[in-house]
């Protein structure tokens, strides 16, 4: 990212815009965050989006209730804050802007006309904060169910379930949700009939065995070709967002490792690191190394279930069990050095949870040497098949440009043939050490997306056989005062040093006020955290954006013109989970 | 040992009605009463009962549903490794009307559970329900505004597997003490003869029976060593 031609672009924006152009607000992003005024948001977009070095992608559209917010010194006014995050591949450098919004008037503009993928993401906004996006097509509930009251991220909602009366569930209610539910093809703008032929309006999902989860994606078909169609999400929404603002720096790590639920320890990275930018914190090269060694194991583990669910949608019923086989014994390696299969939480702020264990290095060899011949036999028996290559090649195709108008990022815009890794790109926690190389695909069908993934899985292999070989020695922790939990033997020197780590275990670390942000290359793309703090122990906003997100909103783009079975391939190659979509 | 007696009457269910539907009351083992009535059919219903339960638990087909990461571990009791047809249950079936009993692996979401209830009504009698996971028994972790505090806020549950995740093997576990409880189900044999209504065992609590043995442990293995 080259600082320079980041400052100049901001001032040329300054140049053109004049005072519409607020003020920069300096945080730890490592990005340039401007105030815009509200009337020229979508001009100012639209300018960044011609640049000689666009600003191809929307990576985040969001919003902040910013009125319990103290630190708030030379900031515009506003009770509510929404947040436009661009990326620009090409160049490598990102940029933030923000509008500040009255409680009032709480209405913007709708940037779908330069960003397709806006869309959603103004619905998000919509949903959880009660902002208005004028123009906007459809401008309804995406998360929360269509008959829910209120806002869930605005500081005045209540987070907890138990503050409200227990659940229930009856007769008429059911009756009532159930209606809520029902899709109405006139609010979407479909017909119902052509040329006096009608439609078949299917729902596949919230339950069906393709869908992976609870996804609802409706189907506008003339026999079995699909028309159009509807993904409904929000069925897995479990409010990690507003968990993040009523949780420690410290007890918020467990809830990451549920985001992209199949990613365990890959997902605490972005959030420590994220952590560790606000409390100016530098960890060790040993915990720095431990973290990419299993992380990338993680991201096998990931790639494993892909795989094996991926060639079960195509009807290839065998290679799951393979797979699981394998997940096995990664987990055994997992456990043994974390405790925990799925969910360690395991990595902390300024370090590990503990040091490897004696004998780690011999299991993990016996992991790396395992797979090699069983990704040769997938690749020999499954992708050189001709019935999986007939299902997938040239299906559900789309290009480059395509994936940046949708946000798409990670595998799937490799698939493409983009050669955008973020381990490459913006190394994060040492992995400039690293000798691997970026596969890419050249067709961004259903096919090179599965293909790619193979071929991921032996790259990470390499790194995990650098990290055996070359492991670094010293600490598993940090020596800083923000370290969590603090070391214990500090604690014992006398009353003010007992008291100090007494509030640090049962309150949590108190952080700086400022912003940080930290994005790093997930099993399933760019998984960032936008962190808030208010100089308290518990964050004061906790943006999570994942990238399974985006690869739903762009199905119906792709899907319309294929048939079912080609919708049942596209799902099977995407490789999402609804946690990491609804969060 | 008691039973729990259930009379289903959904037809008859009122616009309040709060899911689970039907009545419900505790009761002596139904087989003693009979026996009295008369020791020969008494002994022929035992005998007619305990077959058909035990071709019941033997060939149990879960019903192909999964909510979140607990889904993950339950799949993972599928595949070879732990392979779940060990126990008779490995025919998943992709239609609540074709399965016998309902795993609700993960998390119960405030928009998901009417969903949950109408795939749940949808499965025919006899059923079962498995709550997989800390979610899904209480809400877990997530005490939040869009999550159900444990489904049985509406649905009745036979066996609550704890964990967050629980195990392939906790779940395995669980599966083996549905099989236990149906094992000492009685249901009616005919729609025709006798009480119509469906009495569960309630079956002994896993934490109590197996306390005495769990606090003998006083070495923890070290995590400092694999
Ligand atoms: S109990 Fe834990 S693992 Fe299971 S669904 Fe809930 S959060 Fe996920």
């Amino acid at each position: 990212m080259s600082t320079d031609a980041t400052a100049a672009i901001v001032h040329t924006l300054r140049e053109r815009f004049g005072d519409k152009l607020y003020c920069e607000q300096p945080t730890l992003t490592g990005m340039p965050v401007l105030w815009v005024r509200r009337e020229a948001i979508v001009e100012v977009l639209a300018d960044l989006r011609r640049l000689s070095e666009p600003f191809e992608m929307l990576y985040d559209l969001t919003a902040v209730d910013e009125r319990m917010r103290s630190h708030r010194d030379g900031l515009p006014a506003a009770d509510f804050s929404v947040v436009y995050q661009l990326l620009s591949v090409s160049g490598n450098r990102d940029i933030m802007l923000k509008v500040a919004l009255d409680e009032r008037d709480l209405s913007l503009p709708t940037v779908i006309s330069v960003y397709p993928n806006a869309n959603w993401y103004e619905r998000e906004v919509w949903d959880m904060f009660g902002i208005d996006f004028a123009g906007h097509p459809n401008l309804r509930r995406i998360l929360m169910p269509p008959t829910w009251n209120g806002h869930p991220l605005r500081k005045d909602h209540h987070a907890r379930a138990t503050e409200f009366d227990p659940y229930t569930l009856t007769v008429e209610g059911q009756d009532k949700e159930q209606d809520a539910l029902r899709f109405v093809p006139e609010d979407w703008g479909m017909q119902r009939e052509r040329d006096g032929a009608e439609f078949m309006f299917l729902n596949l999902g919230p339950n069906h065995p393709s869908a992976h989860g609870a996804f609802r994606v409706v189907l506008q078909l003339d026999g079995e070709e699909v028309i159009d169609c509807v993904p409904d999400i929000g069925y897995h929404h479990r409010g990690a967002e507003k968990m993040g603002e009523r949780q420690s720096w410290h007890s918020f790590i467990p809830y990451t490792d549920r985001i992209d639920y199949t990613g365990g320890v890959m997902n605490n990275l972005p959030y420590v690191l994220a952590v560790e930018k606000l409390a100016g914190i530098q960890v060790t090269d040993r915990a720095a190394t431990v973290r990419v060694m299993m992380a990338e194991l993680f991201r096998i583990t990931s790639h494993l279930l892909f795989l094996g669910t991926y060639l079960q949608d195509l009807g290839a019923m065998s290679p799951v069990f393979f797979t699981f086989t394998d997940r096995q014994k990664a987990y055994h390696v997992i456990e043994a050095i974390t405790g925990f299969r799925m969910h360690p939480a395991w990595f902390r702020i300024g370090g590990l949870m503990q040091d490897l264990p004696q004998g780690w290095d011999r299991i993990m060899q016996e992991f790396v040497n395992w797979m090699p011949a069983r990704l040769k036999e997938y690749e020999r028996t499954m992708m050189e098949n001709s019935l999986v290559r007939d299902r997938t090649r040239h299906i559900a195709a789309f290009d480059t440009q395509n994936a940046f108008d949708w946000g798409i990022t990670g595998p799937n815009l490799r698939a493409t043939g983009c050669d955008f890794d973020l381990r490459k790109k913006r190394p994060y926690s040492g992995y400039e050490n690293f000798d691997f190389e970026v596969p890419l695909g050249s067709n961004g069908d259903a096919f090179d997306r599965g293909q790619l993934r193979i071929e991921e899985m032996r790259q990470s292999l390499r790194i995990i056989q650098q990290c055996i070989d070359h492991m670094p020695a010293g600490d598993f922790k940090a020596d800083h005062p923000l370290t969590t939990p603090p070391p214990r033997e500090r604690m014992l020197e006398h009353i003010e040093t007992l008291i100090t780590h007494f509030l640090q275990v049962s309150w949590g670390p108190v952080l700086p006020a400022n912003e940080s942000l930290q994005m790093v290359e997930a099993t399933k793309g760019i998984n960032s955290y936008y962190l808030t703090s208010d100089g308290s122990t518990m964050s004061y906003r906790t943006r999570i954006r994942t990238p399974s997100f985006p690869n739903l909103q762009q199905i119906p783009a792709l899907m319309r013109g294929g048939f079912v079975p080609d919708l049942v391939a596209h799902l099977g190659s995407i490789d999402f989970v609804m946690a990491d979509v609804d969060r | 040992m008691a039973y729990t007696l259930t009379r289903a009457d959904d037809a008859a269910a009122q616009q309040s009605d709060r899911y689970p539907l039907g009545e419900r009351q505790r009761v002596d083992d139904p087989m003693k009463q009979q026996v009295h009535r008369s020791v020969f059919t008494g002994k022929l219903e035992e005998v007619l009962n305990s077959a058909v339960n035990w071709g019941r638990k033997n060939s149990l087909w879960p019903y192909n549903f999964g909510l979140s990461c607990c889904y993950v571990e339950m799949t993972t009791a599928f595949t070879a490794p732990h392979d779940i047809s060990r126990f008779g249950a490995e025919v998943i079936r992709a239609s609540p009307r074709q399965a016998d009993f309902m795993v609700v692996a993960g998390t119960c979401f405030v928009k998901m559970a009417p969903v949950i209830q109408q795939l749940y009504d949808q499965m025919l009698e006899p059923k079962w329900v498995i709550s997989m996971g800390s979610c899904a028994n209480s809400g877990g972790m997530y005490d939040i505004y869009s999550v159900v505090q444990g489904v049985d806020k509406f649905l009745p549950v036979d066996v609550y597997v704890p964990g967050c995740p629980p195990r392939p093997e906790a779940f395995l576990q669980g599966l083996q003490l549905l099989q236990d409880s149906i094992q000492e189900e009685r249901r009616p044999l005919s729609w025709v003869v006798g009480d119509q209504g469906v009495y569960r065992a309630e079956m002994p609590s896993q934490r109590e029976k197996h306390r005495d043995q769990r606090i003998q442990a006083t070495e923890l293995r070290t995590p400092d060593s694999v």
